[in-house]
C-alpha cells in the first residue's frame, strides 16, 4: 500500500468538504476538523481530544499553507474507518507562527495512515496544485485536485 | 558519495510525527541530505512533504546521501534517529 496509488477521493465525502470555515486558532480549527470526522462516522467523539493531544507533541503544519491533523497511535481506537476532512479557511488560522489555510483531518486505522498521507503529500509538493487545493471553491475543484495523484 | 544505510525503527513508519521531528533534524544539520526509499525514489531529507511522499513503513530499509561538507557527521545522526522508535508515546 504504499505505491502513491490510494484513492484519496474515496476517503472524501462531499459533506466532508468545508471551504469556508473560520477558527480563531490552532485547536478551534482541529475542533473543526474532528467535529467534520465524527459527522462523517469516521470516529468516536474521543478522536478529537487525540488529535489535540498530537498536535501539542508536534505540530501538523507540513508547509505550503496546509496541516494534517490526526491523531495519536493511542486515538486509533476511536477510529471506525478511514476517512478524510478538507477544511479551507479563507480568512487563514495562526498554526504555531504559520498560516495555515486548508487542514485536511485524517482517520486511519492500523497503517493506512501511510499510503494516505503519501498520496497527500504528492499532491502537495506541486506547488500549483497547493495553491490550487488553497483556493479551491468548489467540492469538485477539491476532488480534481486530490484525484490527479501519480504512481509514481 | 558519503550514505547510511538504516532500517526504520518507528513502529508505525515514517509519518507525520516521526517524519516531522527528521525533516527537522534533516534541516538543522545544515547539510544537504538526500532520502532514498526501497523502491528507489530520492527526497530532499530536510522535506516534510518529500520525506511523507515515500509512504515508508515500519522496518524498511532507506539510504540516506549526501556529499556536502560535513555530511558524515550529519549522516551519522539523522541515521541512529531513523534507528530510534520516534513515535513511542
Amino acid at each position: 500500500m504504499s505505491d502513491g496509488t490510494t484513492d484519496l477521493t474515496a476517503l472524501l465525502a462531499e459533506s466532508s468538504i468545508r471551504l469556508s470555515e473560520s477558527a480563531a486558532s490552532r485547536d478551534d480549527a482541529i475542533r473543526l476538523a474532528g467535529a467534520a470526522l465524527v459527522e462523517a462516522g469516521a470516529v468516536d467523539a474521543s478522536y478529537v481530544d487525540a488529535m489535540l493531544e498530537r498536535e501539542q507533541s508536534v505540530s501538523t503544519y507540513v508547509g505550503e499553507g496546509v496541516a494534517i491533523p490526526h491523531g495519536t497511535l493511542a486515538g486509533k481506537d476511536s477510529v471506525r474507518q478511514d476517512a478524510l476532512v478538507v477544511l479551507r479557511f479563507p480568512e487563514g488560522v495562526d498554526w504555531d507562527g504559520n498560516h495555515v489555510s486548508v487542514a485536511v483531518g485524517i482517520a486511519a486505522k492500523g497503517n493506512g495512515h501511510i499510503a494516505l498521507l503519501s498520496a497527500l503529500a504528492e499532491v502537495l509538493m506541486d506547488p500549483d496544485k497547493a495553491a490550487a487545493l488553497r483556493s479551491a471553491e468548489t467540492p469538485a475543484a477539491v476532488y480534481e485536485l486530490l484525484s490527479d495523484t501519480d504512481a509514481d | 558519495m558519503p550514505e547510511r544505510t538504516v532500517t526504520i525503527a518507528s513502529s508505525v513508519g515514517l509519518h507525520a510525527r516521526p517524519a516531522s521531528l527528521f525533516s527537522q533534524a534533516a534541516a538543522k544539520t545544515g547539510v544537504p541530505v538526500t532520502l532514498t526509499s526501497a523502491a528507489g525514489k530520492s527526497v530532499n531529507a530536510a522535506s516534510i512533504l518529500g520525506v511523507l511522499s515515500l509512504g515508508i513503513g515500519h522496518g524498511e530499509e532507506v539510504v540516506l546521501s549526501s556529499d556536502a561538507e560535513g555530511a558524515d557527521a550529519a549522516l551519522d545522526e539523522l541515521a541512529t534517529l531513523l534507528g530510534t522508535d520516534l513515535d513511542k508515546e
